[in-house]
């Protein structure tokens, strides 16, 4: 937006400012209309008094009049005008000549009246009561009204000085907290700007008051803690990729260059070519895994989530893979709940078990025990794939997860070192946790042990203290509904 | 076996149709959706293999138009998006198998021809037989020479996907999706190890082998070559 030479500073803008503008507006009306209030009050009530006092002093003088005649009235009034802070009087003869009192003739008037008096301090405004007596004398009786006006003006002072503290304090505080939001909002925007500028590492400084703007800063924060992991990890995954397939790519060409080369036999040209051949599938195979994450963690399956029978799934797998990982010198067992169901995606819960499995078949030695289990813990379904196999240093087993993340020790085994990954990934889809943890028995093992289930004479205690730390990686999933369903689709796969 | 290929990719598109010609079919080729509508439409073809992505029209709208004409041609979708969904979608437009890029010559030969020699659907087998090789579907029992072999029952699904198949080579996944519902590729040769031990227990009571290893690309259950296919 272009900057209009008119646009009031920066600061006026701020909304902080007209917020406390606002506020300022509103408290001095509130003032305004108080100090209105209460001048009127005050000014009502020392009125009535005054009025009260006029009147009961009339009462006594028309009773002395009535009593005593005009002469004692005059001579009443004489008496009583006499006081400091006496009231005025006026006593007037049927025929309007003055009998007494300073107070101006009144004529014909009657009833309250509005007079000015004069004496030995000069004029005043008076307000008085005049009143007919019986024997038609005129008697007025008045109070000096500066009194009720010097009243007033001190009240009119306090409003107003109220006020004018009202709209300092107010101005002042306003602008003070605007330069507060404002230098803060400054912070956020030049930290901002700093990201912006590839700084990734900035943060927003807290003021560590709790407040609603430190509590902002603290969420974006930790987005941008977010957003910089993420971003590492396409760093680092790209940057792996870039590595990890530059090898296979250069084995590819070696075996090309050999086939072209070297004038060979036939068979060694086949062979060359057969190298290649396996290497471009080797490439495809960790293509298609990088993509396969891809899609699962963009999500889009999750529409396409239905009941999907777990049990039946782990049966399958462990079936499917028990002769293979017996031809290798491993033992796969299963300890499968029957009638397990969770809501998800039947072909990525199978990939996801089948490296998990494949995982613990590729990575342990001979004569490792592999045991895949699905139990049923309250309202969730416990994947877990344990072996009894060397196992994984607790400070790796965070990184294992990791996109071509793999263990020195697996650097010779064929592996993308994308298995956990998709796993990872498939468990995050489906709302799952995922966890690696030492199977060995102890304070920190596993629910499920190789040992306690090993059947026969030699199983239970024996090895059980110098078992490897073997691996567990489960994945805890919510099930669903009822199992019934799900139980015949199990036998009748059986039958 | 008359076969139209409908791919725009050129170079994919004389790939596919060398090796077809070389195995001793026709094949068609068409370049756009237009085309490829128009010529299926026209000329009866025992098989349509059919790019998902295609210029003119897509090839999932041109096989459910094929569907909607009442053209039943069984129809091979190759594709780039190997996604789950869009598997689905293909098999929900009409298509009868899916084959994802990159793939190999002897994948897509294996699955035409599980195509082309699909039995209708009205004739109900419930007795396989491959030389003294015979299941009884109704029963769920495998028998060699009279003598009754006892089989898992993925074993079962096994043997009758191959039997279903006499004659042909099935692939390693073709396996993989009928047998075990795996549409991925698990690194370890699950295949392999089951077909082993189908072939032990087959060849329990002596008797000719019956599953042949086709190097590169699969397995075939084949009638031994003095006797003939019953």
């Amino acid at each position: 937006m272009p900057r209009s030479p008119l646009r009031p500073p920066r600061l006026l803008r701020t909304a902080s400012f007209r917020l406390a503008a606002l506020y300022l507006v509103l408290f001095s009306a509130s003032a305004v209309v108080l100090g209105g209030a209460v001048f009127w009050m005050t000014h009502e009530s020392l009125i009535q008094q005054m009025q009260s006092r006029v009147r009961a002093a009339e009462g006594h003088f028309a009773e002395a009049d009535q009593k005593g005649g005009a002469a004692a009235l005059v001579e009443h009034v004489r008496k009583y005008a006499r006081g400091a802070g006496a009231l005025d009087y006026l006593v007037q003869s049927p025929s309007g000549a003055r009998l007494a009192g300073q107070l101006p003739m009144i004529g014909a008037r009657r009833g309250w009246l509005h007079l000015t008096a004069t004496d030995q301090d000069g004029t005043k405004p008076v307000l008085a009561y005049a009143e007919q007596l019986p024997d038609g004398v005129v008697i007025a009786v008045g109070d000096d009204l500066s009194r009720v006006h010097r009243a007033d003006d001190a009240v009119l002072r306090a409003v107003a000085l109220s006020i004018a503290v009202t709209i300092l304090l107010g101005g002042v505080g306003g602008i003070w907290l605007s330069r507060v939001f404002l230098h803060r909002v400054d912070a956020m925007s030049r930290t901002a700007e700093a990201i912006i500028d590839g700084a990734l590492g900035q943060r927003i400084a807290l003021r560590g008051s709790g407040d609603d703007l430190d509590r902002l800063a603290e969420t974006l924060n930790r987005m941008l803690d977010r957003i910089e992991k993420l971003l590492a990890g396409v760093r680092e995954a790209s940057n792996n990729i870039a590595h990890d397939l530059r090898t296979p790519l250069s084995r590819l060409r070696q075996h090309l260059e050999e086939a072209r080369g070297r004038s060979g036999s036939v068979a060694d040209h086949e062979r060359a070519l057969e190298s290649a051949k396996a290497e471009v599938e080797a490439l495809l195979g960790t293509f298609a895994a990088l993509l396969r994450i891809a899609e699962v963690e963009a999500g889009a399956q999750r529409a396409a989530f239905c009941r999907v029978d777990l049990s039946a799934v782990a049966e399958t797998v462990a079936e499917a893979f028990a002769p293979s990982a017996e031809d290798e010198g491993h033992r796969l067992t299963a300890d499968v709940a029957p009638g397990i169901s969770v809501h998800g995606d039947k072909e990525l819960l199978t990939q996801m078990l089948v490296n998990l499995v494949e995982n613990a078949l590729r990575h342990t030695p001979r004569g490792t025990e592999v045991r895949l289990s699905l139990a049923r813990q309250g309202r969730q379904a416990v994947l877990a794939v344990t072996d009894n196999g060397p196992g994984v240093p607790a400070a790796e087993q965070e990184h294992v997860l990791r996109r071509f993340y793999r263990l020195d020790e697996s650097r010779t085994t064929p592996g993308s070192g994308l298995g956990l990954s998709l796993v990872a990934a498939v468990a995050e889809l489906h709302g799952g946790t995922l966890r690696l943890e030492d199977a060995r028995p102890g304070p920190h093992g596993g629910a499920l042990r190789l040992e306690d289930a090993r059947p026969g004479p030699h199983g239970g205690a024996l090895g059980l203290e110098d078992a490897r730390p073997g691996l567990r990686v489960s994945v805890t999933l919510a099930t669903v509904g009822d199992a019934g369903l799900s139980v015949i689709e199990g036998n009748q796969l059986a039958g | 076996m008359k076969i139209l290929l409908i791919e725009d990719d050129q170079e994919t598109a004389d790939y596919v149709a060398r090796g077809l010609r070389q195995q001793g079919h026709t094949a068609d080729h068409a370049a756009n959706g237009r085309d490829g509508l128009f010529q299926a439409g026209d000329a009866p073809y025992d098989v349509l293999v059919i790019d998902r992505m295609l210029p003119g029209i897509d090839g999932l709208s041109l096989v459910r138009t094929l569907r909607e004409a009442g053209i039943r041609t069984p129809v091979l979708f190759l594709t780039a998006l190997g996604g789950v969904g869009d598997r689905v979608r293909g098999l929900d437009a009409g298509g009868d198998d899916y084959l994802a890029k990159p793939f190999a010559f002897a994948e897509l030969l294996a699955r035409v021809n599980a195509l082309a020699r699909r039995p209708p659907l009205v004739d109900v087998q419930t007795v396989l037989r491959v030389a003294d090789l015979e299941m009884d579907l109704l029963r769920r029992a495998v028998t060699r020479a009279g003598k009754e072999i006892d089989l898992q029952p993925r074993e079962f699904q096994l043997l009758e996907y191959l039997l279903r198949n006499a004659e042909r080579v099935v692939t390693r996944t073709m396996l993989l999706e009928a047998v075990w519902d795996f549409h991925f590729d698990p690194r370890t040769n699950i295949v392999e190890t089951h077909i082993s031990r189908l072939r032990s227990k087959l060849a329990q009571g002596g008797g000719a082998e019956l599953i042949h290893t086709v190097r590169g690309a699969g397995y075939a259950l084949r009638a031994p070559v003095p006797v003939a296919p019953a």
